[in-house]
């Protein structure tokens, strides 16, 4: 029975925890824009972070390495460093852009100024770093991530032609008024909201730290398989509000109140309500996860004491470099950047620091002297090389048509 | 009792970069280095791991990295330590699995040592050039093959960088099938030379000079 509830609870907190500022920004902007004629490419984000996260997770239960050690221990001193400045950059961005995303949710539901919030924001992100413990960021968070489970409530509500949207989903097409590139770029963007490094880095930290073994494959398994796609699933909704809603208005997505917009069009205020909280949730947990990839990466590199199970002063380092990180993401912040910017930002540059993070946790991942039995299946392998063309792809891809399409515009 | 491993392996692929963990179950350090040390009979033992930033900078590659150095040292000018990375000889290691086990807890278990005479760090081995004594290049040192009793009993060299096998060498089924063919083919000429051929050893030079024009490919080698 403890087995179920705990395989439960860890669904429900990957659903909840899947989703954060990326998500929501791109799915709705990509929805409002392109309908759901990118759906795939939030498919393939979801089916690769499932490998990812799988491969990484297998890895930390049987071997108790976390992923940036094999980043480290497989790429060398060298190109390690240069992938370390490459994902700390990366995360620290999206850090910035969860805690703005906070900020701007909170100042949705108090109506303060977003920018006498972000301060407090950050200052209180930084103590849930400090002294909360792992469950809670884990558990409380994501559970309370689920309320963006109106969105799905909302797209039942709103009726939709359900052969039409499912039409668009299937068939490679755009909408007449845009161009193919920046239907690319949108691609681009969706998979590397889906598929981020910062998730696997806190998910194999994570089973680091409560000393995965053997035996709780088949947990993580789960947690992976069942709790990533109902995340994605989330992800699809909100697409599909946005296409529904923003679509014919010809409204394009540039603030976190026209996320929420289809919403409170649909389900009216309490619908609003809801959606916010899981805003604040999802963003709020996100930011804890990738605050602490800041510190997990480096600490790893240099085989520091990391982690949250242990006391503070242990930790001393790591914990410094998360004050560190707080502190530089409150000042990039006060220079009134916005936040959905630095969110377009961080999901097309997280695809360019994520082949080199994953490349060889698919080599360790077949690696005996690591997983002894565990090593991945053929069906595993086929899917792993698969989507080590995919990231490639992708990475080289990014900047090229982020330049050629000025960021999608 | 130090670390007795079971069969010989392999020094980069499987203990360079591992993390240092102490027998409380924290973190110690990464290794950054290996020690090897001269034997009387001419060949090298490993004897010690090397940690710290002196022995972590100079194994990446470059200007900046020098800069770097000379930055750091600068910045504690008056440690007259400061260029000596730390040792942790082999006898406070008590296992090398997917990580290095010490038989100590993490308090006060690093101290900086000199490497003195008749000690190498093994970025220094894995510089050196190999030739046969006719002149045949093998490009350079990419890993070396280590005896039950931490002494080198070969070489392997090839083009790339140290590591770069990813261990497909050694589990001739390691998959995906498309990347060890991949790695093969990037490594079809990297051969395995024993140290009974190694003929000399200039360290200044930083060459290796096997008797052997022809010896045998990596991937005829049996794992």
């Amino acid at each position: 029975m403890k087995r179920v509830l705990s395989m439960a609870l860890g669904i429900l907190t990957a659903i909840g925890g899947f989703v954060d500022i990326g998500d929501l920004v791109t799915n709705a902007q990509a929805g409002a824009r392109f309908g759901l004629s990118l759906t795939w490419a939030t498919v393939a984000g979801v089916v690769g972070i499932c490998v990812f996260a799988e491969m990484s997770g297998r890895i930390a239960a049987v071997s108790g390495r976390a992923t940036f050690d094999l980043v480290r221990e497989r790429l060398g001193p060298g190109m390690g460093l240069v992938n370390l400045l490459g994902s700390m950059g990366v995360s620290l961005l999206t850090y910035v852009a969860e805690i703005g995303g906070v900020a701007l949710a909170v100042e949705l539901i108090s109506s303060v100024d977003y920018m006498l919030l972000f301060p407090i924001v950050g200052v209180v992100v930084w103590l849930v770093l400090w002294r909360a413990s792992f469950s809670f960021i884990e558990n409380a968070l994501g559970l309370l991530g689920l309320a963006l489970g109106v969105f799905v409530v909302a797209l039942f509500k709103l009726g939709p032609d359900w052969s039409h949207l499912a039409h668009q989903a299937v068939t490679v097409g755009k909408p007449s008024d845009e161009s193919w590139p920046t239907w690319s770029y949108y691609a681009v963007a969706l998979f590397g909201a889906a598929m981020t490094p910062f998730e696997v880095f806190f998910f194999s930290s994570g089973g680091v730290e409560e000393r995965w073994s053997a035996k709780d494959i088949p947990l993580m398994r789960s947690n992976v398989i069942i709790g990533f796609p109902l995340g994605g699933m989330l992800s699809i909704s909100i697409a599909a509000c946005a296409a529904l809603v923003l679509g014919p208005l010809d409204i394009s997505v540039s603030s976190l109140d026209q996320v929420g917009l289809p919403i409170a069009v649909t389900l009216g205020k309490l619908g609003l309500g809801i959606a916010l909280l899981g805003f604040v949730a999802a963003t709020f947990g996100a930011a804890c996860e990738t605050g602490l990839s800041v510190g997990y990466s480096i600490a790893q590199y240099f085989g520091w004491q990391w982690g949250k199970l242990v006391r503070t002063d242990v930790a001393a380092r790591f914990h410094a470099v998360l004050l560190g990180a707080s502190l530089v993401a409150l000042g990039l912040l006060a220079t009134a950047a916005d936040p959905v910017t630095i969110t377009e930002l961080s999901v097309v540059f997280s695809t360019i620091a994520l082949p080199l993070t994953y490349f060889p946790i698919l080599v360790v991942a077949n690696d005996r002297d690591y997983m002894g039995t565990h090593v991945n299946g053929p069906l595993l392998n086929a899917l792993g090389v698969f989507f080590l063309v995919v990231v490639t792809v992708v990475a080289v891809a990014a900047v090229p048509l982020m330049i050629w399409t000025h960021m999608g515009s | 009792m130090p670390f007795q491993p079971d069969a010989p392996y392999d020094a980069v692929l499987r203990v360079l970069d591992r993390q240092v963990i102490g027998t409380d179950d924290l973190n110690v350090c990464k290794v950054d280095d290996i020690e090897v040390t001269d034997l009387p009979d001419g060949s090298l033992q490993v004897t010690a791991l090397l940690a710290g930033t002196p022995a972590l900078l100079p194994r990446l590659a470059g200007r900046p990295t020098r800069w770097m150095l000379g930055f750091w040292e600068r910045m504690g000018a008056e440690q007259a330590d400061r260029h000596r990375p730390y040792r942790i000889p082999l006898e406070l290691v008590d296992d090398i699995g997917t990580d290095v086990r010490l038989n100590v807890p993490k308090l006060d278990v690093l101290e900086r040592a000199d490497l003195g005479p008749g000690r190498h760090p093994l970025r220094q081995l894995l510089a050196l050039q190999v030739h046969s004594h006719l002149g045949d290049d093998f490009g350079h040192a990419l890993d070396v093959r280590v005896d039950e009793r931490h002494r080198i009993i070969g070489v392997i060299a090839g083009a790339g960088r140290p590591g770069s096998l990813l261990g497909y060498d050694r589990h001739p089924t390691q998959g995906p099938a498309v990347l060890r063919w991949a790695v093969g083919f990037l490594h079809r000429h990297t051969v395995y030379i024993p140290w009974e051929d190694v003929e000399d050893l200039s360290w200044e030079t930083s060459a290796l000079v096997t008797s052997n024009p022809s010896p045998t490919a990596l991937r005829e080698l049996p794992a």
